[in-house]
């Protein structure tokens, strides 16, 4: 296990892509983690409106005077804290289910009907609708996002298990008469972590994007700052576009939203080069 | 007169684990009309042997040596040239029709696309010498055979339309790869019947691991161990005369001949055993076969073995 | 049995989104239909007048019996009675009608384009896999598709739209115009067209060149590809007949995410663009808490999806021989 761990980093080492990507979400972490002590004012702290950037406040202020660097310091927490706790629930579930549909057939087979309709029900579009009719709160936001990603994750596990089941070694552990239970913990969950490594990632960045989506739309929380509420704010003010005003206001939290989404993206993509070796495989 | 001459073939890939010496060194000779059987254990080199002449290995591959076809080098042939004789001049001939043969596409369109290629027929002549070469493998109402999948043949039909696809352009050397490898008895002994029958007057280079079909197809055998080869000969000879001990030991571990199997297993080809390469599997090993690597030695006409019990 | 899994899968699909529409209104805490009895806390910024306000109670039918009520729900849905809007104060089917063409028009193109584009870059980055072009393509087509669409889309409009002019910045057509012809009115929604289509198109394009190149480099691997070779057959023949046709197949299994995706898309990119399709509509519903215009819109873009299922296994049939003969 050491050992795949050690050969796993070193084969991470060489994916450009994968270092870029950590690296820049090494970077959002670490400012989400010290946004106290990194921002100059209290983000909710009202100065004067629709400030160009000035030596106070660096990117200017917002339409009711609030810091935008700050608000944007203090919007990576929050757009990360809803990405991780959203995806690392939803994998969680995800990957307990996929593990039981996949090592018991006729659940698995009904449960993967509802998994597809899960899946036909368009994400974005749905949670819009329950975002209007709930009250917006960060822990409403994460419910939803729960709600509708376990199943990508389920999906993937479940047809991993499907083709681990049936591996030899899997029989031979299940004639020397060990339980199903700890057939799926001993031998089949450390075999679907990688993916499940991956999916998360994966999720986390569709996380991202959702929750910068509704608060664009101002179906987010209005008590927290987050970048696409920021962005949300700016779209709705009149001048936004034949002013300068998109320079500082939109441009940097849109490039933050950006950033975040790559370097998931990046990771997650250099992680799934290395877990899933059909890709790696060449002619021979 | 020599066909296809291979001469100091050596056949490298690299990998994670080290260099992998799939071949190393191999010379050989197909003659005009020959009908040679290439004959070794499951990874010992055949395929790859097969593959580096026609070209299709990874380019990652390191190939040195010569294969001298009709007076020209074709280690040395641009791509472009090359592709002019694959299919046309040599056809090879892959292993597992099942996966061989493209899903999606019907087999005679297969067929019919390489005769368009390389007999310059426009698509409804091409598509008639589809359905032509099909009856000629004694594919039943080829017509109506011709626009099915490769999902709706059978097993041994697969390997006919295979067959089929390969003689298509009626190329000079064929090479066949394992063409009998997982079918069973009945259409293993058509399928033979069928390839001695369609490659006559034509070379073939016959690939498998199946001496006993090898036999009723080829005039001469070559065996290979561990990326070299270690035996030629008349068919005949072989069977009668077999000289080197793992031509021996691979005869005695045939069904009809009492099952006895060379013990040990065969040796990776990244980290080959000194001087012999059987002599760890051989009971008539020497000091002299773990230090030193025996040549090839002709001991009568037509019959070459690499191992010093002769020498 | 595939035949019937599918079927199964759509007609629950289509139950459980009716049922979720149905229920979403009668289970949420804060009683939505609080503007309806009016119940001065809610947050209703419409005020009704009694007429629509009586429309509205027959529709929901509140003081009926549950069952009762998903009953009329449905039976209403089969007539085509999607509810009333409360700010259009007009039928919801005739609001949602004119804006739905919009929306075919909008996301149509930009599918046609994205899914030629993303397949055709996808394959060709399998085909150089290691080279440099594969390289690049990657980190460039990754990067891209990192900006969220309403970004590159409010982008597009500074940078196109303003700074250079070359594009309208809102609407379908330009306002109160007269064509002379045909042929300009064409252009000029064109005109209009184009941003926000390249936005949804740049915006989604990663998802389908990944799953493209993926799914070309496990075809690429396989040994109908090395007897495509055998033949002497060209590389990029064997890459458009026989690589291509089996790699396109795992795709299109993948439509129904795929379009959900691009239907998200349309949401944020109508309503940066004031592109007066369906989602627009959505947008507008749940600002204005139009929540039977919401539904409605809701539904239409459910149906959408589900259409878009359908044309993706008539593709798989059309496809893979080997379904039609099961």
């Amino acid at each position: 296990m050491i050992e795949d761990t050690i050969a796993f980093l070193k084969g991470y080492k060489n994916s450009v892509i994968g270092l870029v990507g950590l690296g820049i979400l090494i970077f959002f972490v670490v400012v989400a983690i010290f946004a106290p002590y990194i921002a100059p004012y209290d983000p909710h702290e009202m100065y004067k409106p629709v400030r160009h950037p000035n030596s106070d406040h660096l990117l200017g202020t917002n339409h009711i005077g609030q810091d935008i660097l700050s608000e944007l310091i203090y919007g990576t927490r929050v757009s990360l804290f809803i990405a991780f706790i959203s995806s690392i629930i939803a994998s969680y579930i995800g990957t307990s289910l996929g593990l039981i549909a996949g090592y018991f057939e006729k659940f698995g087979f009904f449960f993967m009907r509802i998994v597809d309709g899960f899946l036909a029900i368009p994400r974005l579009p749905l949670i819009i609708v329950i975002a209007a009719f709930m009250r917006p709160s960060i822990w409403n936001l994460i419910f939803i996002f729960v709600f509708f990603g376990w199943p990508f994750t389920a999906r993937i596990i479940r047809s991993e298990v499907l083709s681990l089941r049936n591996r030899p070694y899997v029989d031979a552990v299940r004639m020397l008469g060990a339980g199903n239970f700890y057939i799926l913990c001993r031998h089949i969950l450390p075999n679907v972590i990688p993916l499940v490594v991956v999916q998360l990632i994966m999720e986390a960045s569709h996380v991202v994007l959702a929750e910068a989506s509704l608060s664009f739309l101002g179906l987010g929380d209005p008590t927290t700052k987050s970048w696409g509420m920021i962005l949300h704010y700016a779209f709705e003010y009149p001048t936004i576009f034949i002013s300068d005003l998109w320079k500082w206001w939109m441009l940097p939290a849109g490039l933050c939203i950006t950033f975040t989404i790559l370097s998931l993206t990046f990771i997650g993509y250099a992680l799934e080069d290395l877990v899933n070796p059909r890709l790696r495989r060449e002619i021979l | 007169m020599s066909l296809l001459t291979i001469t100091h073939l050596k056949v490298h890939f690299p990998t994670q684990d080290g260099m992998v010496k799939a071949i190393d060194t191999i010379d050989l000779e197909i003659a005009n009309s020959e009908r040679l059987g290439l004959i070794g254990e499951t990874g010992c080199g055949k395929t790859v042997l097969g593959m580096s002449i026609i070209r299709l290995l990874q380019p990652s591959t390191k190939i040195e040596g010569e294969i001298w076809y009709k007076g020209k080098d074709l280690l040395k042939l641009s791509e472009g040239e090359m592709r002019k004789i694959r299919g046309k001049e040599i056809a090879m001939i892959l292993q597992n029709p099942t996966t061989s043969l493209n899903p999606v596409l019907k087999v005679g369109d297969q067929i019919a696309e390489a005769i368009q290629l390389h007999q310059g027929l426009d698509k409804r002549a091409a598509r008639e010498k589809a359905v032509e070469m099909l009856e000629s493998v004694k594919i039943p109402s080829p017509d109506k055979r011709a626009n099915e999948y490769p999902h709706e043949f059978s097993g041994g039909m697969k390997e006919r339309a295979m067959i089929a696809m390969g003689l298509a352009c009626n190329p000079s050397l064929i090479i066949a790869d394992e063409p009998t490898k997982g079918l069973d008895v009945t259409i293993k002994m058509q399928i033979v019947k069928l390839l001695k029958e369609v490659s006559r007057r034509k070379s073939m280079l016959f690939i498998t691991h199946d001496l006993g079909v090898a036999t009723q197809i080829c005039d001469n055998i070559a065996v290979m161990y561990a990326g070299e080869l270690v035996e030629y000969a008349k068919t005949e000879d072989v069977f009668k005369n077999p000289l080197h001990p793992y031509t021996q030991g691979f005869l005695n571990s045939l069904p009809n001949m009492g099952l006895k199997p060379i013990r040990g297993m065969s040796p990776s080809l990244i980290d080959l055993p000194s001087g012999c390469r059987f002599h760890p599997r051989c009971d008539h090993a020497s000091a002299k076969c773990t230090i030193e690597h025996p040549p090839m030695v002709e001991i009568e006409k037509g019959h070459s073995v690499r191992c010093f019990l002769y020498t | 049995m595939h035949k019937i899994t599918k079927i199964a899968t759509y007609g629950i699909i289509i139950f459980v989104i009716l049922s979720f529409n149905f229920f979403l209104p009668r289970i949420m805490p804060g009683d939505p239909f609080a503007f309806l009895t009016g119940d001065p806390s809610t947050d209703m910024p419409v005020v009704l007048d009694a007429g629509i306000k009586a429309k509205l109670l027959s529709y929901y039918g509140l003081d009926k019996p549950l069952s009762m009520q998903y009953y009329d729900y449905i039976a209403n849905i089969l007539h085509g009675d999607l509810g009333w809007s409360i700010y259009y104060n007009a039928p919801v089917w005739d609001v949602l009608r004119g804006s739905l063409k919009w929306t075919l028009l909008l996301v149509g193109t930009s599918t046609v384009i994205y899914m030629a584009s993303g397949i055709m870059l996808g394959a060709v980055s399998a085909w150089k896999k290691g080279k440099r072009v594969d390289a690049g393509l990657l980190t460039f087509i990754l990067s891209l598709s990192s900006f969220p669409s309403f970004f590159l889309g409010l982008l597009f409009i500074i940078l196109f739209g303003v700074d250079l002019g070359l594009f309208p910045i809102s609407g379908a057509r330009t306002p109160f115009m007269d064509y002379s012809t045909s042929f300009e009115e064409i252009i000029d929604i064109l005109h209009h067209l184009l941003l926000p289509a390249a936005t949804l198109v740049i915006a989604h394009i990663g998802g389908i060149y990944l799953l493209t190149r993926n799914s070309m480099l496990n075809v690429l691997g396989e040994d109908y590809i090395l007897t495509a070779r055998a033949k002497g057959l060209r590389e990029g023949y064997i890459m458009r007949r026989h690589a291509l046709k089996n790699a396109l197949l795992p795709i299109s299994t993948m439509i129904a995410l795929i379009a959900g995706f691009m239907i998200t898309g349309t949401i944020l990119v109508e309503t940066v663009f004031a592109y007066p399709g369906v989602g627009r509509l959505l947008y507008e519903a749940v600002l204005v808490r139009d929540y039977p215009l919401l539904q409605g819109a809701f539904m239409i873009i459910t149906l959408l999806i589900i259409a878009a299922n359908l044309a993706a296994d008539m593709i798989y049939v059309y496809l893979d021989p080997r379904v039609k003969h099961k």
